[in-house]
């Protein structure tokens, strides 16, 4: 059979040129450096499209293994800690280190399902952040841990300035990330998590182990999750506060899963590009452009779109639950050898 | 050698008794029935069989052999060494800021390399130097609480259906539970799932034991498909096969295991006349090629054509157990399910 670009490709490649665009624009608009956080949360929700998308497995508490790795790459790399390993071997080390969370998570709640995992993860969600404010011996508290190292390679460095350099950076490591999760997606692994979201007894009546299956999933978007979290740390150069890790950046990432296509890693990119894009590109810009016309700003903060768009998330996520329940990209059944 | 023996099996929950002190023998290469009128206790029965449920009493054994994780070395060290893990994470997260502030904290300079082996010989000290409280007694709660767990999860994992499955006895079910948004063939790949060996890595990477594995399989699998007549519908969603297809494909994904004895719980049901000929065909293919086959079943011309014996269950006890000839020749039997034409 001839080889066609599939969806991913296409839209990674869309993503490799979109930095050219800055060429035709009258003054810079820094495309690129808005699109980093696109990139980031694509990352995160891919993590967790690994555990709700595919195994089914509904996790409220994402963003607490982000922290999780966030804080590790930071107290592996920050020069205020003996550590000091460098970028590389750090955000390497935040997969074990998430996937090692994942599974002190995962192993107490084996059997639960549906609802009661939710208010667990939820619950462990709240308790990571509650950790790292009052751990302030380890984590510095409130402060935040910084300044993380940014990355280098065969001695070129990536500065605050090199908005390009970050972008391609990220891009590449989304790259990664896609491709590891589709290589397991398509394996028996990836099989066996949708055997037990579909069935679970019928899956293990057909000798799946669903307690190491489960394990898995959960290790593995935990794993996913730290990275993305180390990751975006080094961007900031800073962990920022532990309340940078909140429920709110659950429930993004699950909007990211939800809207796009749950299951689904194409809709999981969509996704992120139509929320993130919204939240920090089309209404922080529209807010720009508002108040150079003199309209909303601090005169009337109604009138700035930035104000609304936790009512236009909410308004997204009904309008996708409603008519297009399975995403703007939902999951294909596919029908290649897997 | 017989397949599948169950002695003296009693299924209680509460108060109520589903099955009460049922016992018999499949031999080899036959096909066994269960029959009985609804509610008799039959699937209970077959989920006691398969682990899904752990019988009140009563033994089964496949092929001669309890299927049954033993207590064994293997088990023993691992719940000690999560015991052991639990103890020490416990001491560690009480004392936390005490040994990071020992070890970490007042031996780092800032730009200086840390000394190591001060953290390290410094670690050491304030954990020696822990109170009776933050040190011993957390170590024994949390290894308790680790080991006891551990514990508890072996005891309740003994006699899984997954471990049975990998035992070689697959089964179906009475109410159709296929991966509906999968494929056909994926469907049957999850029954071969345990006769893969490719693992986390090689997925990952995509080691040539992988591609040489899938190619394998999913040979096998359209093979399987076309053995129960649905290699050309192979790429649909299961869930959108009408209801006769749906049977067939779950025979086939049980059979993708390779069992050597397969449960069938009413495979029949819903079917018109010419698909249980097909039915009664796949039945008797299946066990020609060397599966036992016990069936749940409801449709008598099937049972009578196709088995070599019959169980018959009511109200949770056996009545009866023999050949069809013998069933048809008893008078409990034809009272209790098969009725007589005279009640009209």
């Amino acid at each position: 059979m001839r080889w066609r670009p599939g969806p991913i490709v296409c839209i990674l490649g869309i993503a490799a040129v979109l930095p050219l665009i800055e060429l035709f624009l009258p003054q810079p608009a820094h495309v690129s450096e808005a699109v980093r956080g696109v990139f980031l949360y694509a990352i995160l929700a891919l993590g967790l499209n690994v555990v709700t998308g595919y195994a089914g497995l509904l996790n409220l508490g994402i963003a607490a293994f982000m922290a999780i790795g966030a804080y590790a790459f930071a107290i592996l790399t920050c020069e205020i800690y003996p550590f000091q390993i460098g970028f590389w071997p750090g955000l390497l080390l935040t997969l074990p280190v998430g996937a090692l969370a994942g599974f002190l998570l995962g192993a107490p709640t084996l059997r639960l399902r549906g609802d009661y995992l939710a208010i667990v993860t939820l619950g462990f969600g709240e308790i990571v952040q509650d950790v790292l404010k009052n751990l302030d011996v380890v984590t510095k508290g409130t402060q935040g841990i910084n300044p993380v190292p940014a990355p280098s390679l065969g001695g070129t460095m990536w500065t605050a300035e090199d908005e390009y350099k970050w972008y391609y950076l990220l891009l590449a490591l989304l790259i990664v990330v896609i491709l590891a999760i589709r290589n397991l997606e398509r394996s028996r692994l990836g099989r066996a998590w949708f055997s037990i979201r579909e069935d679970e007894l019928a899956s293990r009546s057909m000798g799946i182990r669903v307690e190491r299956i489960k394990m898995l999933a959960f290790s593995a978007a935990a794993a996913i999750a730290a990275f993305a979290g180390g990751l975006s740390t080094s961007v900031l150069s800073s962990t920022g506060e532990p309340s940078n890790y909140d429920f709110q950046v659950s429930i993004l990432a699950l909007c990211i899963v939800i809207v796009g296509g749950i299951g689904s890693i194409v809709g999981v990119l969509v996704g992120a590009l139509v929320m993130i894009g919204l939240n920090s590109i089309v209404l922080v810009k529209a807010t720009a452009v508002l108040e150079t016309m003199g309209i909303g700003g601090q005169s009337n903060v109604l009138l700035s779109p930035n104000n609304w768009k936790y009512l236009i998330f909410g308004l997204a996520l009904v309008l996708a639950v409603r008519l297009k329940p399975h995403g703007l990209v939902p999951p294909r059944i596919e029908r290649r050898a897997t | 050698m017989s397949a599948l023996s169950a002695q003296a099996i009693t299924m209680r929950f509460g108060g109520l008794v589903a099955v009460q002190d049922v016992s018999f023998t499949v031999q080899e290469h036959q096909i066994y029935a269960v029959i009985g009128p609804n509610g008799a206790g039959k699937t209970t029965l077959f989920n006691a069989i398969t682990g899904i449920y752990e019988p009140t009493a009563g033994v089964v054994q496949f092929f001669d052999r309890v299927v049954c994780l033993t207590f064994s070395w293997r088990s023993a060290i691992r719940i000690a060494l999560t015991s052991l893990a639990c103890a020490l994470a416990t001491v560690i997260a009480v004392n936390i800021q005490n040994l990071w502030q020992a070890s970490i904290i007042e031996n780092y300079v800032y730009a200086q390399p840390f000394p190591w082996s001060n953290g390290l010989r410094d670690l050491f000290g304030a954990l020696c130097g822990l109170s009776f409280a933050s040190g011993v007694l957390a170590a024994i709660l949390g290894g308790l609480a680790g080991g006891g767990a551990a514990l508890v999860l072996w005891w309740r994992s003994r006699r899984t259906p997954d471990l049975i499955a990998r035992a070689g006895v697959a089964r179906t079910f009475q109410n159709i539970r296929l991966f509906n948004e999968l494929s056909l063939v994926q469907n049957v790949l999850v029954g071969m799932d345990h006769r893969m060996r490719a693992g986390f890595w090689s997925a990952l990477f995509r080691s040539p034991r992988f591609h040489a594995e899938r190619t394998r399989f999913h040979a096998e699998a359209l093979e399987l498909l076309s053995f129960v007549g649905l290699a050309d519908r192979s790429h649909d969603a299961a869930g959108s096969l009408p209801y006769g297809f749906r049977r067939r494909l779950e025979i086939a994904r049980a059979l993708a295991g390779k069992p050597r004895l397969i449960l069938l719980d009413e495979p029949a049901a819903g079917m018109n006349h010419s698909e249980i000929v097909d039915l009664i065909a796949l039945i008797r293919r299946v066990r020609d090629a060397g599966t036992t086959v016990v069936l749940i079943e409801h449709h008598m011309r099937l049972v009578m054509g196709v088995s070599d014996r019959i169980l018959v269950l009511q109200y949770g006890r056996q009545i009866a157990e023999g050949t069809p000839a013998e069933i048809r020749a008893n008078p409990a039997c034809v009272e209790a399910y098969l009725g007589t034409e005279s009640h009209g």
